[in-house]
């Protein structure tokens, strides 16, 4: 028993908790929860919690079902939205195979092993997401069969006293008191949408951070009586709900994607990084847009990044470089604003962070920068310029992402398998649906 | 006697030289004899010749001491004899050359640690209560101190160069160098304060801040050398004043201590002050309170940590602040072998001992290399740490008082104390006077002749009487060695021994509950039974309990590193039994440890393999040599075979002595597999090949008993199909086959098909009924005939003649398949022949045509989605699953079919050579079929792996990582690889996938 599992303890006695829920995450990047009482979280500590891995989506192969989730103490948090009645806390766990080993099946693990890899090559990965999501008046579509949105408001637009208002509040001050802290929140384009943004952290605990704020907020919907989602693409006319991230990589104390008097004050392994990443986006892109949904973001126009190109401060790009005050080179960093809020976090950002490394280690030349909005270009245009497109449906990222050694290695074999047979089954599923949009375009001629 | 004669005498080495020197006008007129008589003394006397002319130019003082009393000079001589180091300090500081007045004791003394602390901060003008501050600063202190501290050192080294058993001063001499280096830590920590309190901070809250300087490593231990880095950790203590203002005052301070003692200055730097043992390493900060050093120890520490601060010793600095500091770690120390994961870490610890030595230094090296002073400190550290939690008299710091400690509570043997207690002195002793020559920081062993020369000299005592010699040097040297390797290899069990088999050895007294802490550090899941069978192994008085006490100790080392020491130690005391008072067995592993290494592996890591030793113990002999390892051919199994025939007449008694060959020759070639001699094609070749002599044998069994009771009236042939004609089986497969007959000329049809009926069910019935007496632990081998025509429903054999019609009406693609694998095994070789010329054109057709391509792929995906076990994850199975090997199989076996006609080249059984002939004549690209081979290769080692272990089904890739850790160690996995197997399996499989799939099925190509 550490000292922190001693302070779990504890804080359980004192605070007279009821509940310690144990919080981890499957392939699809779903929250699994699992309620423990008190008296059972020193034996979860020193053993670990046995639980039938077969359940869970892409967790246990079928034939070798018994897993152990250990709860991780330093996350340990007391949960707001439940009350002082019943004081309910929370804590990530590992996932360990009967034998006390990480399970290579645990989406945390992938991420913790490519931080490791990056440890090996000195550095520190630090990431910090804006979240877009809608806030609709119920899960259910309203007459027209669209989502139907709590307020019609435009981007930085001040709503007084509405739903959205209240929400945000109680939102913000709920994630404080988890421990998650907000840089900024604004409304977004689309009507009821948001955006709030967290502020930077280490990759792993960004990861955790963006499965906590989900709970959070989808519970604080709940208590104003409406409804968030974070589904990619809620709506045809309106923009999508992305998870742009930043990113950046630290050396020590000093910013290594910093180079004062460089074009863009980039240095070399920001560039190398980025190449990395432009060169194995589409081989990723069924892992940071893994729903049929995420490809209706995607290619919906508007301001979605569906070409591979970067820019500074060029809002079509999908790698962004943003600007930032002179003087302040520790704020490099880049933004890939390909991710949707539906991705599952651990893997997106293995996948990001494997795919830059790989562009370090192998010394990837960055192709020129974009300045035109790509998307006004003309298709000869862009294949001109080397603006390839990212896969345009998930059968299409399914394809290139098979075929991804990089990917494999990233994911390890197991993770990779049970993703591509799940996103498979996903897109088997979606083609024998007849939509409505074939019904309203088709029926009346045919 | 003539000048040159002079020189070599008195062991000059180059005389052109030396002739030179002693013409330089320096040393006109010196009396000649008394000269030589001080060179005599020098261990390297041109060494001290060329110093001793420079020194005299400088000092012409000096010059009386060498006229002088041979006693007089001999401090002299010494000095310059060993050290041309401390020659350069005297020739910068002259004054000291005083020091060489000394008369030499051969007793050497020692200086108490608090004349050298007032000496040095004397030197820079501090005073000598607690926390004193300098009144020099700056360069001027740092030339102060470092020359004090040399003046020390200067004396030290005349003492104990004059000393006449270097190994029993060793620890004396230590003790000084790290008091010293205290004293210089100290000194610097007051020129520091003062420092500090002139320039950024303010000297009331410079003084608030007390700080006391930890020694780690050999300085904590008081066993220091001439010169190392020092290790140190710095704790400080502020209480009245800001935690971040004290942390940077702290900070300040010790960075201060740093500079003083090594920054650049007109005297050189002393050592690397070295503060990487810190909490955190080198990004952690370099200064924290005492709470926050628990903190750290308490939740982040590894186990290694402990071990380093076993040695921690408040050195210098606030003495009351590093007294608590000492009280503080010691019950952390001590409960750390009770920590998750320390056997692990131990493990890891004792492999790493002897890897990572830059492979050209291993043989020079006295502190890392196999047997050097690491494996003493090692052994001694670890097993304070194990004993030490219980037993408060083990809680020393030096390793001498450690060993001594271990023996006199029981830990260890009284002789292997003293021996090891020796080793260590001798090997420390090497190692300062190697340091001492030039005061550089080595454990290398020196090349030259010369060197090695004087090294045998400075390091044999003053008053030895030996000529120096290089070679004796290396001799003793490597004895020693050879020592400290087997001590370190035995130590840790040899007691668990005289406490099991309850010998009256007064020595020993290591009560159960230490014994049984000591085998569970050192792997044993089950201490309790393991002391058991230890005790079952050792108890009594005949020989061979008495040659298994003498070589148990190395053998639970051994059994400890493999993947389940519980199981080799049970399967080591069953072979024993079996094998009763014969101890030749024994007496083999005593005398060729390669042996004992192998059968310790085998027995921890193989069921398999184990209970075939227990049944034929005598097989361990093998062990012994690699030629007796080496598989028979076919040839001389088969020549053995008839021998027995002929000598055993009754078809029950051949046949069990052919089964008995059969069963050893397995053996032989899974311990051959075992000791990594084999390749995995040769253990598929060799496996066959002992297969097929035990049919051929049985086949003619049979022919004799049906032969005697009627006429011939038919030859019989037996053909092998699948992985058996491919010659590519692993351990226990069946053996598909067809049989062939063809009744001889006039002899009438039906009764021919009788008679080869009779004669291959006989075949069959021999090779699997159970025999008396029994032949144990044998893998009975099974004739399997299903790929015959018509399959189950068929005659179980056929005429050539009905083959040939069968073929012309029926034959189906699959059965061309099959067919691509057929090889005669057994039977009349012009039967043989006239088979494969029946067969060959339909294997390799003219024209493969589009429909059987098609009717060829249709199978394989039905047998894909059907024959795979219920819920079983395809990706790991090794035979039917992605990737594995049947898909391998089945593309050569497709491109055979089509192209073996036009391309003679691809017309063989095995799959290899196929893969190889196919990529020849460019129907696959060579990296495909490079990675084809790496995935049947693979799938093929496991799949042995699988059967060599005991586990229950050898087609599956095990997920259970114990199981894992076996099949990856078998397949050549270093320890702790399993996960690494199974990634690189799953990885390597789904490659193959992607090939197979584009070259069988057509994805992607064209």
């Amino acid at each position: 028993m550490n000292r922190q599992q001693e302070f779990v303890l504890r804080t359980i006695e004192e605070r007279d908790v009821r509940f310690v829920r144990l919080w981890f995450t499957d392939v699809v990047g779903s929250m699994k929860s699992v309620a423990l009482a008190p008296a059972e979280v020193e034996g979860a500590f020193d053993e670990g919690l046995g639980f039938d891995g077969s359940s869970i989506e892409g967790l246990a192969r079928i034939f070798e079902s018994d897993m152990l989730a250990q709860p991780d103490p330093s996350t340990f948090q007391i949960l707001p939205w439940r009350g002082d009645e019943e004081q309910t806390s929370r804590m990530f766990c590992d996932i360990l195979t009967p034998d006390g080993q990480p399970s290579a099946a645990d989406p945390r693990y992938v991420l913790k092993r490519q931080l490791a890899k990056a440890a090996d090559m000195g550095f520190t990965c630090y990431t910090h997401p804006e979240i877009e999501f809608y806030l609709l008046k119920s899960d259910q579509p309203g007459p027209d069969g669209e989502p139907v949105p709590v307020d019609r408001a435009g981007y930085f637009d001040h709503v007084p006293g509405g739903v959205a208002q209240d929400f945000r509040r109680t939102a913000v001050s709920m994630l404080e008191a988890v421990g998650i802290s907000v840089e900024f929140s604004h409304h977004e384009a689309g009507p009821g949408q948001n955006e709030i943004d967290l502020r930077y952290a280490d990759a792993l605990q960004t990861a955790d951070n963006i499965m906590t704020f989900r709970t959070v907020v989808k519970e604080v919907a709940l208590m104003t009586d409406c409804y968030a989602t974070f589904m990619p693409k809620p709506f045809s006319d309106h923009p999508g709900s992305g998870m742009h991230t930043h990113f950046s990589l630290f050396e020590g104390d000093t910013n290594a994607f910093f180079e004062a008097g460089a074009e863009f004050q980039l240095s070399a392994t920001a560039r190398q990084f980025m190449a990395g990443i432009l060169r194995h986006a589409p081989e990723f892109t069924a892992v940071t847009n893994q729903f049929v949904n995420s490809y209706k973001r995607l290619w919906g126009g508007g301001e979605a990044p569906s070409y591979l190109s970067w820019g500074h401060n060029n809002r079509s790009a999908l790698l962004r470089v943003p600007l930032y005050k002179p003087g302040k080179g520790q704020s490099a960093r880049i933004e890939y604003r390909g991710i949707d809020s539906a991705a599952n976090p651990y893997l997106s950002y293995a996948v990001l962070l494997g795919a830059g490394l790989k562009g370090i280690e192998e010394g990837y030349e960055l192709p020129p920068g974009a300045e035109d909005d790509i998307e006004s270009l003309s298709a000869a245009e862009r294949r001109a310029m080397g603006h390839a497109p990212l896969p345009s449906s998930l059968h299409d990222a399914i394809r290139v992402m098979e075929d991804s050694e990089l990917v494999a290695e990233i994911l390890g074999e197991q993770v990779f398998e049970n993703f591509l047979r799940n996103k498979q089954a996903d897109w088997n599923e979606y083609r024998q649906q007849v939509t409505a949009f074939e019904l309203k375009k088709n029926l009346s001629i045919l | 006697m003539s000048l040159t004669r002079r020189l070599i005498a008195a062991g000059f080495t180059d005389l052109e030289k030396s002739e030179r020197f002693l013409a330089a006008p320096e040393l006109a007129g010196m009396d000649q004899e008394r000269l030589f008589s001080g060179f005599v003394r020098s261990a390297n006397p041109d060494m001290a010749l060329q110093s001793l002319v420079r020194l005299l130019d400088r000092i012409p003082s000096l010059a009386e001491l060498v006229a002088g009393e041979q006693e007089e000079g001999e401090a002299l001589f010494r000095v310059l004899g060993a050290s041309e180091a401390l020659a350069e300090f005297v020739m910068r500081h002259p004054e000291n050359a005083e020091l060489f007045h000394t008369g030499l004791r051969a007793e050497p003394g020692q200086v108490p640690a608090r004349t050298l602390r007032a000496s040095l901060l004397e030197s820079v003008q501090a005073g000598s209560g607690p926390n004193p501050v300098a009144r020099l600063t700056g360069p001027e202190a740092y030339v102060q101190l470092r020359t004090r501290y040399r003046r020390h050192l200067l004396d030290l080294a005349i003492r104990d160069l004059g000393a006449a058993s270097p190994e029993d001063t060793m620890p004396a001499v230590g003790r000084e160098l790290a008091d010293l280096a205290g004293a210089a830590l100290e000194a610097a920590l007051a020129v520091s304060r003062a420092e500090l309190a002139e320039g950024a901070f303010d000297a009331a809250d410079v003084a608030a801040v007390r700080l006391a300087v930890i020694g780690m490593g050999k300085c904590g231990a008081s066993e220091l050398n001439y010169i190392s880095d020092v290790d140190v950790i710095y704790v400080i203590d502020a209480p009245d004043l800001d935690e971040s203002l004290a942390g940077r005052i702290g900070t300040a301070m010790a960075a201060g201590i740093s500079r003083v003692i090594n920054a650049s200055a007109p005297e050189p730097g002393l050592w690397e002050v070295d503060a990487n043992l810190r909490p955190e390493g080198k990004d952690g900060p370099l200064v924290r309170t005492l709470d926050s050093h628990l903190n750290y120890y308490r939740r982040w520490a590894q186990t290694w940590e402990f071990q380093a601060l076993l040695k921690a010793r408040a050195v210098a600095g606030d003495a009351a602040l590093g007294r608590r500091y000492e009280d503080a770690v010691a019950p952390l120390i001590w409960s750390s072998s009770e920590r998750d994961g320390f056997v692990e870490s131990v493990q890891a610890m004792r492999r790493r001992v002897t890897d990572h030595i830059p492979s050209h230094e291993e043989n020079r090296q006295i502190k890392l290399g196999k047997g050097g002073l690491r494996d003493v400190e090692f052994t001694v550290q670890l097993l304070q740490l194990v004993h030490g939690r219980i037993d408060e008299t083990l809680r020393v710091r030096t390793t001498t008082a450690a060993i001594a400690a271990l023996s006199e509570g029981g830990y260890i043997g009284r002789g292997d104390a003293a021996d090891l207690d020796a080793a260590y002195r001798y090997l420390r002793v090497l190692e300062h006077r190697i340091q001492m020559v030039h005061m550089r920081r080595t454990h290398l062993m020196p090349e030259s002749e010369p060197a090695l020369r004087a090294l045998s000299k400075s390091s044999a005592g003053a008053l030895a009487l030996v000529r120096p010699s290089a070679e004796r040097l290396l001799e003793t040297w490597q004895r020693t060695k050879r020592l400290v390797r087997r001590l370190h290899e035995a130590i840790f069990y040899r007691p668990l021994l005289a406490t099991a088999a309850n010998l009256s050895e007064a020595e020993v007294r290591l009560s159960p509950e230490a014994a049984q802490a000591r085998l569970a550090a050192l792997g044993y899941a089950d201490p309790r039974g393991a002391m058991k069978h230890i005790e079952a192994l050792t108890n009594g008085i005949s020989r061979r309990a008495a040659l298994q006490r003498q070589l148990l100790p190395v053998l639970l080392g051994w059994l400890g590193d493999g993947v389940d020491p519980d199981a080799g130690l049970l399967g080591f005391r069953r072979l024993s039994e079996s094998l009763g008072d014969s101890h030749w067995f024994l007496g083999m592993i005593r005398d060729s440890s390669a042996a004992g290494e192998r059968l310790c592996q085998i027995l921890t890591s193989s069921r398999f393999i184990s209970e075939l030793l227990e049944v034929s113990p005598e097989s361990t002999a093998w062990l012994g040599t690699d030629k007796d390892l080496q598989p028979s051919s076919f040839d001389s199994l088969w020549q053995e075979m008839r021998a027995k025939m002929s000598r055993h007449p009754r078809p029950a008694e051949a046949v069990r002595l052919i089964r008995l060959i059969r069963r050893r020759e397995m053996l032989r070639i899974a311990l051959a597999d075992s000791a990594g001699l084999l390749s995995q094609e040769e253990v598929g070749r060799a496996l066959s090949d002992n297969d097929r002599a035990a049919v051929l044998g049985t086949l003619h069994v049979a022919e004799n008993e049906v032969y005697a009771g009627e006429e011939q009236l038919t030859d019989v042939l037996v053909v092998a199909m699948g992985r058996q004609g491919g010659r590519e089986i692993g351990y226990g497969s069946d053996a598909d086959v067809l049989y062939v007959h063809r009744p001889l000329p006039g002899a009438d049809a039906q009764a021919a098909q009788g008679q080869a009926e009779k004669i291959v069910q006989l075949v069959s019935s021999l090779l699997q009924q159970p025999c008396r007496p029994a032949v144990q632990a044998e893998r009975v081998l099974e004739l399997d005939a299903a790929l015959r025509p018509e399959g189950r429903q068929g005659p179980l054999v056929r005429s050539l003649d009905s083959y040939a019609g069968y073929y012309e009406r029926w034959s189906l693609a699959w059965e061309a398949q099959a067919l691509l694998r057929a090889r005669p095994m057994a039977g009349d070789d012009r039967l043989g022949e006239d088979f494969l010329s029946l067969v060959d054109p339909i294997r390799y057709p003219e024209n493969f045509a589009e429909s059987d391509v098609r009717e060829i792929r249709r199978i394989k995906a039905r047998v894909e989605s059907e024959r795979l076990p219920r819920g079983a994850d395809p990706s790991r199975q090794l035979k039917l699953g992605r990737g594995g090997l049947s898909d391998v199989e089945w593309l050569v076996q497709l491109l055979q079919l089509q192209h073996a006609h036009a391309y003679p080249a691809l017309r063989t059984t095995a799959t290899l050579p196929a893969l190889d002939a196919l990529a020849g004549a460019g129907f696959l690209p060579e990296q495909d079929t490079a990675v084809l081979r790496e995935s049947w290769l693979l799938a093929s080692r496991i799949r042995c792996a699988n059967v060599i272990r005991g586990g229950r089904n050898p087609d599956v890739l095990p997920s259970s990582r114990r199981e894992l850790e076996a099949v990856a160690r078998w397949c050549g996995y270093d320890a702790g690889q399993g996960a690494v197997l199974e990634e690189d399996y799953l990885r390597i499989t789904r490659r193959a996938r992607g090939v197979f799939e584009r070259w069988f099925y057509g994805y992607g190509v064209g």
